[in-house]
């Protein structure tokens, strides 16, 4: 089987999550079938500046062919236009310049993906919406099978990638929240889809004592791994905290692993040791009596799903969506919606011993059952099989929708994209507990 | 200390979230979160403040008034007077002004008509000021509202609390009250022989079998198993005394603790004054108060 995955940037140091997410998928896919990267020669996904060399490149093994972009991203220009479809009413053509803008616009990349097409059976997009995958998955609708990699914002319930969520051959959610929300919004129950999620690499063995040792952290702590910042939830994870450690003075110590782009409170109880490796990052996590996740935008924490697979409950915002699920289907996790919950929900994960130990336990076969490397591949595997059978069976599949005609194109007919996301249900998806995988819908 | 038990192999986190959400709310008597208050500010404020004095729907009614009486922005020039879109018009007052000028002055209207202009777009800026300044008022005057009533329910709380204590302290007393012949007086040390004389070895027995009595008395669920407490197994969670009085007390103990100060802060408080300080044993795992080693 040879395959295709486009990601919008490709590399061993970018950590960025659809990204990382689509390295990990194409490596753990390559020991099932022959896989390209096709990617741009970006590697900064503000200004998507060509800084790679185009052409064939191997990384981890994987053959990666990168193509330039067109040009790069003008923030005022893209701001304006995103203001424009997000709050107002606007037309077709302004969401394709709005997505030209966005870029990493790679005329050259779609071009070598409708070359290539016959040659492949299919062509995994990662981030519904970039040009790559917008641009690419219509080229090659019939091989395209799309990872939207879809957070909770305005771009979801623009009209131009709701041709692409029906058009495409196969959906690979990361969640069941994030299934649902594309479902209300671009309808497309009728695409063969699942929940997979990703993977990871956890280590079987972890060294809790070496990382207390090398950080001279002595007490027991509760750990938030990720970017520090605002929008992350930590400023709110820091006024909840000191409030919990002037209510606990001998409580959880709370350790900060991950490049602060905020001020971090000047607290004994605080402490934040940056950018951690791999193997610090997982003892500290062993060291750890739970995993805090302030974040209220979260399509998939990976960083959630490590801490499960080593033991650790978690204490979520139960504001994200994705988080709160987990936690229910899981049995795994606590969620918190304000300081009373925050410091209820610590407390108990804290001092409750039978409590964290089950919490614990229920995390790690959660992991096991779920976001193992083989249940990952075997559900993409899965899902290949399935679409080889009914392209054998000649079942017809949806067709991709055209675009309007040039007139048409230009109508402001379209309503404001932030208005359509807040008519979408949000909230937690609560189906069966051992479903997480499920068939979303038969083709 | 904690709020729900482990007992068996499953646990339901909305079970769990139910629960705590529901001591919370027991603890704070009325539980709004900021979208409720700006809701209740909005439209339900006669619950909290004077429904003579203020309306329920002030904001709204400002809002709309200020929405319709908001004059259009007029930018009053000494041109304006002569100004018009048709061109020959405008040359030709131009052209007459002076004649004009020979009847009245109207650069005095044209001054106070400017003067005017100014005024109008300096309060049209205030205004906004002012709306935000009521709104935040209306806002904190809820909030303190709602502050108010969970106070006094606490006040409620410490003084039922207070209550019982008395109580159980009265019944404490009438145990180890002094009655003649029963026990004999306390004595100095060394002023009898019978203090520090050594036990004999019927005696010993005799103290060891009721100290046995004693631990076998022990109800199952004095022990810490992750749903009951260390407040529960400590002075006040412990059963009352003997008498009439004092085993009401001891059930009554109980209840009280578990109505009345269960949340994570009272908690805290009851630890830091060392009164509720006691660990669990058996299934219990770590107070935090202990600061015990993690991993």
């Amino acid at each position: 089987m040879k395959l295709a995955v486009v990601v919008q940037r490709y590399g061993a140091d970018i950590n960025g999550g659809a990204e990382l997410h689509a390295r990990y998928v194409a490596e753990r896919l390559s020991r099932h079938a022959e896989v390209e990267v096709v990617t741009t020669c970006a590697r900064d996904y503000v200004t998507w500046r060509n800084e790679w060399p185009a052409g064939v490149d191997r990384i981890n093994g994987i053959a990666v062919r990168r193509f330039p972009v067109r040009h790069e991203r003008r923030p005022d220009h893209f701001g304006r236009l995103s203001r424009r479809v997000f709050d107002h009413p606007h037309s077709i053509a302004d969401e394709l310049a709005w997505l030209d803008s966005e870029g990493p616009a790679s005329p050259a990349l779609v071009r070598h993906l409708a070359r290539t097409a016959a040659d492949r059976d299919f062509v995994l997009f990662f981030s519904y919406r970039y040009y790559h995958a917008w641009h690419g998955a219509r080229r090659v609708p019939a091989k395209a099978v799309l990872v939207p990699t879809a957070e909770r914002d305005p771009a979801v319930a623009l009209g131009i990638f709701g041709t692409t969520f029906r058009g495409v051959r196969a959906v690979m959610y990361k969640s069941h929240e994030e299934r649902a929300m594309i479902h209300a919004a671009a309808g497309n129950q009728d695409v063969p889809g699942v929940v997979v999620g990703v993977g990871s690499e956890v280590p079987a063995h972890t060294d809790p004592a070496r990382f207390r040792n090398a950080y001279g952290i002595r007490r027991p702590f509760a750990i938030y791994i990720g970017r520090i910042d605002e929008n992350k939830g930590c400023k709110e994870l820091f006024a909840f905290y000191q409030r919990y450690a002037a209510t606990f003075p001998r409580g959880l110590d709370l350790v900060l692993v991950g490049s602060a782009i905020m001020p971090i409170p000047d607290h004994p109880r605080i402490h934040h040791l940056g950018f951690l490796s791999d193997r610090d990052k997982f003892d500290a996590l062993a060291a750890s009596d739970l995993l805090i996740m302030p974040s209220y935008f979260e399509s998939l924490s990976m960083v959630a799903l490590e801490a499960w697979a080593l033991g650790r409950p978690v204490l979520a915002n139960g504001r994200c969506d994705v988080l709160k699920g987990q936690c229910i289907r899981s049995d795994a996790g606590l969620y918190y919606e304000r300081y009373e919950e925050f410091a209820e929900s610590l407390y108990s994960l804290e001092s409750n011993g039978p409590l964290h130990a089950r919490l614990g336990q229920n995390g790690r076969e959660y992991f096991v059952r779920h976001y193992e490397w083989p249940v990952i591949e075997r559900k993409y595997l899965d899902m290949f099989a399935r679409l080889k059978r009914e392209e054998a069976d000649g079942r017809a599949r949806m067709p991709m929708e055209r675009l309007p005609g040039w007139l048409s194109r230009r109508r402001r007919d379209q309503p404001a994209a932030a208005e359509l996301l807040a008519a979408i249900p949000s909230g937690a998806v609560m189906p069966g507990r051992d479903s997480e995988g499920d068939l979303s819908q038969s083709a | 200390m904690t709020d729900f038990s482990v007992r068996s192999d499953n646990v339901d986190i909305e079970q769990i979230m139910r629960q705590i959400r529901s001591r919370i709310r027991e603890k704070r008597g009325v539980d709004y979160t900021e979208d409720e208050i700006r809701e209740l500010a909005n439209v339900k404020l006669e619950k909290f403040l004077d429904p003579r004095g203020v309306r329920s729907d002030l904001l709204e009614q400002f809002r709309r008034k200020r929405e319709a009486s908001l004059p259009p922005a007029y930018n009053f020039e000494d041109t304006t007077l002569y100004e018009s879109h048709r061109g020959w018009l405008r040359f030709l007052r131009r052209l007459l002004r002076p004649i004009l000028l020979m009847f009245f002055n109207p650069n005095v209207v044209t001054n106070a008509l400017h003067m005017q202009s100014k005024l109008n777009a300096t309060q049209a800026a205030l205004e906004p000021l002012y709306y935000e300044v009521i709104h935040n008022l209306v806002l904190e005057t809820t909030r303190l509202g709602i502050e108010v009533k969970n106070l006094k329910m606490r006040v409620e709380s410490m003084s039922s609390r207070l209550d019982f204590d008395e109580r159980r302290a009265r019944a404490l007393e009438g145990v180890v009250q002094y009655r003649p012949g029963a026990v004999p007086p306390l004595q100095p040390p060394g002023a009898s022989g019978g203090a520090d004389r050594p036990l004999t070895e019927a005696e010993q027995a005799e103290r060891r079998s009721r100290r046995r009595r004693r631990r076998g008395r022990r109800r199952p669920g004095d022990r810490f198993d992750g749903a009951a407490g260390p407040r529960e197994q400590g002075p006040r969670g412990g059963r009352g005394p003997e008498g009439p009085e004092g085993s009401g007390g001891g059930e009554g103990a109980r209840d009280h603790g578990a109505a009345g100060a269960d949340t994570a802060e009272d908690r805290g408080g009851a630890r830091e004054s060392g009164a509720e300080g006691a660990t669990g044993t058996g299934d219990s795992w770590r107070d935090p108060g202990e600061g015990g080693s993690g991993n």
